[in-house]
């Protein structure tokens, strides 16, 4: 075993982690402030590929401008799930676990009848298929610009939640909803756009996976549990997110340089049990959350 | 007397009649795919019952239920595989296919049939006992424990791909023969393997249902309802939660090893994690407060998919997930709530003068059933 | 009503064992599936019709369709039309066992075609061989089986990799990197093609398991690339396997110095990843659709006509499952006349099946028959390089049948026969999984 490849696997932990990030950055906002575990998250983020192939596919859109398209139509989707069902049963978090699973069956299935269940296929400029090599390791291009755009989404968010009314107004909302309430803040309408803001998301995620990878109407399946994970591990705030998906990530890369993949991901999801045994609160609870 | 649906004594003739009418089943019905088909049912029945327990009076959702089912599965097709080898020939053919020279020490146990058995059942639940007493003593519940259980589920099932000498990996373990019982050989396609899932479904219900009219159960359901309060006045909640997930445990481990009599094999899918949700939604549609109301939505899914997945092929998952949503949407308690509410009505008219009616409506705790 | 409870449940229990007791012992009915005179012949097509295996085994479905059409148009099995009983499998293990057994006990079929993925035919092998039922398995698979009730079209890992090897390293360079999805069949064909590598001088690099459906080839690519092979050899499949195309071409890797060798991507798999990440890569496969002979042409031309044509390809998976429709009427023609109609069962099928030869006038890919011993089947491999258009030109074609040798890297186990595995020590040993 060389420096070199080590350093190169570190790098591509790097990578690993922002798409890991990504996936589960949605769930983190939903989480975070709804308390609602979204069974559908993967499901949003197969749709914002759809959506990204279909722009493509049938309008010509060219690709960068279908990761924003692709955010506003799942945002979009979020809202009508958030409106149609999610808003009924926000305190009984277990039940929404639970309905969001049935959505995510009917999701699925939708879009399999829509669109085939034959994979489709999402073009990315050329520039995106090539190599960076920076002498002692390589990465490639796309791989970078999905680390750019993770943080790029987590730079906005931050600005978002700490820089602006309407970050002030949802924080205030996490923490005690009808304290909150009484200062006038309409925790509904909140919610609402949290939820929608956590789908757009999981489009944008999409559309950058379809390119990584495949779109099918299953593909989502593979990230839920992942995302899952990152954001209870995390605790369900936005640091704890970057921070568990940084950690995981590395690891995941590194254990399957010295191992093989599958028995990297073994070890991957019994150290999170471990580690939530003796912290269950996740690794940066917010202080005092109540809902 | 209220809503009849309360009355224990009205339960248990309601779960003798239906056993009764399962009992009744392989004597008039003459079809050896049907008696295995419901003897299948049977299985996810138990599945459903035990999510039931765990869930719908532990207030521990388990979305990891396939562990239980699965190591017991995979037990017992430890068992049938081994019962097909002989002196001449003691290594499974798919561990010679992966080099191995000898049979590992793993296995060695599953050459007796009976030391098979206590493992397939023993190992599972001590797995449930350990993992649970950790769990539930730094205090872990509601939707984290349902996320813990759901990263070990996905630990164990990429463990089993991955030790493919030892497991058969994605392929699993297929025994070539039938399980053979004290020099009986057990066609899975005959009334008698119908009759060992049947008495085994009936036993399991008959003792969930006697746990939760115990005093035991009625602290479970306390504890469902307000861990914190049932803290406080002195009771070990980690002791009654890790005692109601492990029963719930060792039902689907039995569940597993008669799954693996009934159809002669067993894969990861047995771990899948769409697998242990579909025993929760089973459990949710039927009704998680009623015993009897979860192991009917296992049966009502399951002969759902079988019998209308066909007809409505492509929209069959759309159909079961709408279904779903409506059900956790409007009937959190599932279809046992409406025979609930119907028998609440019934009663509330009946004696519509007086006091009956504050018994009746969905939003309070309930006993038992 | 104190005494209820319990007395209850002895009562039910004494009334269930007493109803059960005659019922007890008695052995499940006696199952023969056979032909009744003035009925069309049923088999059983066990496809997944939806969910994640659709992709290859829709397609499974509708050629056999096709092919059965084509059967029942030229006058049917002795004038007898074959009737498929369609079911869908939705992807799902537990549903191919249950399905299995409908078809096999309730609608009485005399065959069953399906299964694409191994995991899928182990779980219902069991059900198959309880009943001395048949199986005709259409696709290629890694052997290492001997059982008396399957026939397969396919084929094994010692025939997939015995040309592509040796052709990749005399082409390209003696180093080389394997790469496949973490089950059974990459490890076994893998194992098969380190065979051909030694014997071809090659050196192995490197070998790489990806858990199914993964689609993260990072650390993957990255020990390719320190390892610099001179081509790769592939066994990853389904949608892995166009997610580590793309990669491939993500990541800078160039197709002119180090192609993939795959035993799996085909007109299919190119159509969904794009032709041009899989533009200049290379498979061994029985069947292309490219092939230029007569009966392919009218196969391609009449299929693609069809109303099961709409998917708008045809696959080399595809073929060997068309092949097996013709596999099953030979093979039920010949049982007939040694047994007689009334008296065909499954088995007989299966016993008469051995030598059976399928002639360049029917079969798309050339001729093929199925050996006598292990009802596995003697074909060409070809080696094929995709085009830009997705297409593959046929660089390379055996110049004669090869055997099929399930047990070919397992010398010490034995050998398959018609009986059973016979092992060194002589004995026969039935039923082998």
């Amino acid at each position: 075993m060389d420096l070199g490849s080590l350093l190169n696997a570190l790098i591509l932990g790097v990578s690993i982690a922002s798409i890991w990030l990504i996936a589960a950055l949605g769930l983190t906002i939903i989480y975070g402030t709804a308390g609602v575990i979204n069974m559908a998250h993967g499901e949003l983020i197969m749709l914002g590929a759809y959506s990204s192939y279909m722009l493509q596919f049938y309008l010509g859109l060219p690709y960068l401008l279908c990761i924003p398209a692709s955010f506003f139509i799942v945002a979009f989707v979020g809202l009508v799930l958030e409106r149609g069902l999610i808003r009924y049963l926000y305190n009984r978090p277990l039940d929404t676990l639970l309905a969001t699973y049935g959505v995510s069956l009917v999701l699925m299935q939708g879009v399999r009848l829509i669109f085939g269940s034959d994979p489709k296929y999402i073009a990315a400029p050329a520039a995106f298929s090539s190599n960076i090599s920076l002498g002692f390791a390589s990465i490639s291009t796309f791989r970078v610009v999905i680390l750019g755009v993770t943080a790029l989404l987590v730079f906005g968010l931050w600005l978002l939640f700490y820089k602006t009314r309407f970050g002030v107004q949802v924080r205030a909302v996490m923490q005690n909803k009808e304290m909150a309430a009484s200062f006038g803040i309409n925790s509904g309408r909140i919610y609402m756009l949290t939820f929608a803001l956590g789908a757009g998301l999981a489009g944008v995620a999409g559309s950058l996976f379809g390119v990584l990878a495949i779109v099918l109407p299953t593909m989502g399946a593979s990230y839920v549990v992942q995302a899952f994970l990152m954001v209870v591990v995390g605790g369900g705030s936005l640091a704890g997110s970057v921070a568990a998906s940084g950690a995981t990530g590395e690891l995941q890369s590194v254990l399957a340089f010295f191992t093989n993949d599958t028995f990297a991901r073994f070890i991957i999801f019994v150290l999170i049990v471990v580690f939530l045994r003796f912290r269950p609160q996740g690794l940066f609870a917010q202080a005092g959350a109540r809902r | 007397m209220g809503n009849i649906y309360h009355n224990k004594t009205a339960q248990w003739i309601v779960y003798a009649v239906f056993f009764a009418i399962l009992a009744v089943i392989p004597i008039k019905i003459d079809d050896s795919f049907l008696l295995n088909q419901l003897a299948t049912y049977g299985v996810y029945g138990m599945l459903a019952l035990s999510i039931s327990l765990c869930w719908g009076f532990g207030g521990i959702l388990n979305l990891g239920q396939g562990i239980a089912f699965g190591l017991g599965a995979y037990g017992m097709a430890m068992t049938m595989q081994m019962q097909s080898q002989d002196a001449s020939n003691p290594i499974p053919p798919f561990m010679l296919n992966n080099s191995l020279d000898h049979l590992p020490l793993l296995w060695q146990p599953f050459q007796n049939t009976t030391a098979g058995l206590i493992l397939s059942v023993a190992v599972p639940t001590l797995f449930c006992a350990v993992f649970g007493g950790i769990m539930f003593r730094a205090r872990v519940s509601g939707p984290f424990f349902a996320i813990m259980t759901l990263a070990m589920l996905s630990a164990f099932y990429t463990i089993i791909i991955d030790r493919q000498p030892y497991t058969g990996g994605v392929n699993g373990l297929t025994p070539p023969s039938a399980f053979q019982f004290a020099g009986v050989e057990v066609d899975p396609y005959s009334p008698t393997a119908y009759w060992v899932v049947f008495c085994f479904l009936m036993g399991a219900t008959v003792v969930a249902k006697l746990i939760t009219q115990s005093s035991f159960g009625l602290v479970t359901q306390a504890i469902r309802d307000d861990a914190e309060r049932v803290r406080f006045l002195g009771y070990s909640v980690a002791g009654y939660e890790t005692v109601i997930y492990t029963v719930a445990g060792l039902i689907a481990a039995i569940a597993g090893c008669c799954w693996v009599m009934l159809v002669q094999y067993v894969s990861p899918a047995q771990l899948d994690v769409s697998f242990s949700l579909s025993m929760v939604i089973w459990a949710a549609i039927g009704g998680r407060h009623s015993l009897l109301g979860s192991i009917f939505g296992a049966f009502i899914i399951q002969g759902a998919q079988s019998y209308l997945g066909d007809t409505f092929l492509a929209t069959w998952l759309l159909i079961l997930g709408g279904f779903f949503i409506i059900v956790v949407r409007f009937l959190p308690n599932g279809l046992a709530s409406l025979l609930e509410s119907g028998l609440g009505l019934l009663a509330a008219k009946r004696r519509s003068s007086s006091a009956a009616v504050e018994r009746n409506g969905d939003a309070n705790p309930m006993p038992a059933e | 009503m104190q005494f209820t409870r319990r007395n209850l449940l002895k009562t039910t229990a004494a009334a269930s064992v007493a109803i059960a007791a005659p019922h007890l012992w008695l052995p499940s009915e006696a199952h023969a599936a056979t032909l009744k005179k003035g009925e069309p012949i049923k088999v059983g097509l066990l496809f997944s019709l939806t969910g994640a295996l659709a992709v290859p085994e829709e397609d499974s479905t509708l050629v056999l369709q096709y092919a059965f059409d084509e059967i029942n148009k030229n006058g049917g099995v002795n004038g007898v039309p074959v009737e498929p009983v369609i079911v869908d499998a939705k992807s799902d293990f537990n549903v191919y066992s249950e399905k299995t057994k409908e078809l096999i006990l309730r609608e009485k079929v005399i065959a069953l075609f399906g299964c694409y993925t191994s995991a899928s035919r182990k779980a219902i092998l069991p059900t198959v061989m309880q009943r001395d039922h048949l199986l005709y398995y259409p696709t290629c698979y890694e052997g290492a089986e001997c059982t008396q009730n399957t026939i397969c079209t396919g084929p094994l890992a010692n025939q997939h990799s015995q040309d592509l090897i040796p052709f990749m390293v005399e082409k390209f360079g003696k180093k080389v990197f394997f790469v496949g999805s973490n089950y059974v069949w990459p490890k076994e064909s893998n194992k098969n093609a380190k065979v051909w590598l030694e014997k071809a001088g090659g050196e192995l690099l490197g070998e790489e398991y990806i858990p199914l459906g993964s689609s993260e080839f990072g650390p993957v690519l990255g020990k390719i690339r320190d390892a610099k092979p001179d081509f790769i050899f592939s066994t990853v499949v389904g949608a892995s396997d166009i997610a580590f195309h793309k990669q491939f071409k993500q990541e800078g890797f160039k197709v002119d110095s180090m192609p993939i060798a795959s035993l799996t991507t085909g007109e299919i798999e190119t159509r969904a990843m794009g032709a041009d990440f899989g533009a200049g890569h290379f498979l061994s496969a029985p069947y292309f659709q490219t092939l230029d002979n007569p009966t392919n042409q009218k196969f391609v031309e009449g299929f693609l006509k069809s109303k099961y044509g709409k998917n708008g390809t045809t696959h080399y998976n595809m073929e060997e499952t068309y092949l097996s429709a013709y596999v099953f009427k030979a093979g039920l023609e010949k049982a007939a006349a040694a047994v007689g109609v009334e008296n065909v069962t499954p088995r007989s099928i299966r016993d008469n099946s051995g030598g059976i030869r399928i002639e360049d006038a029917v079969s798309p890919e050339g001729l093929i028959w199925i050996d006598e011993n292990n009802f596995n089947t003697w074909l060409k491999p070809k080696i094929g390089q995709c085009q830009a258009d997705g297409t593959f030109k046929i660089v390379k074609a055996a110049d004669k049948q090869v055997a099929p040798d399930p047990y070919s890297i397992y010398p010490d186990a034995g050998t398959c026969t018609k009986d059973g595995l016979k092992g060194p020590d002589g004995k026969v040993r039935k039923n082998v999984i």
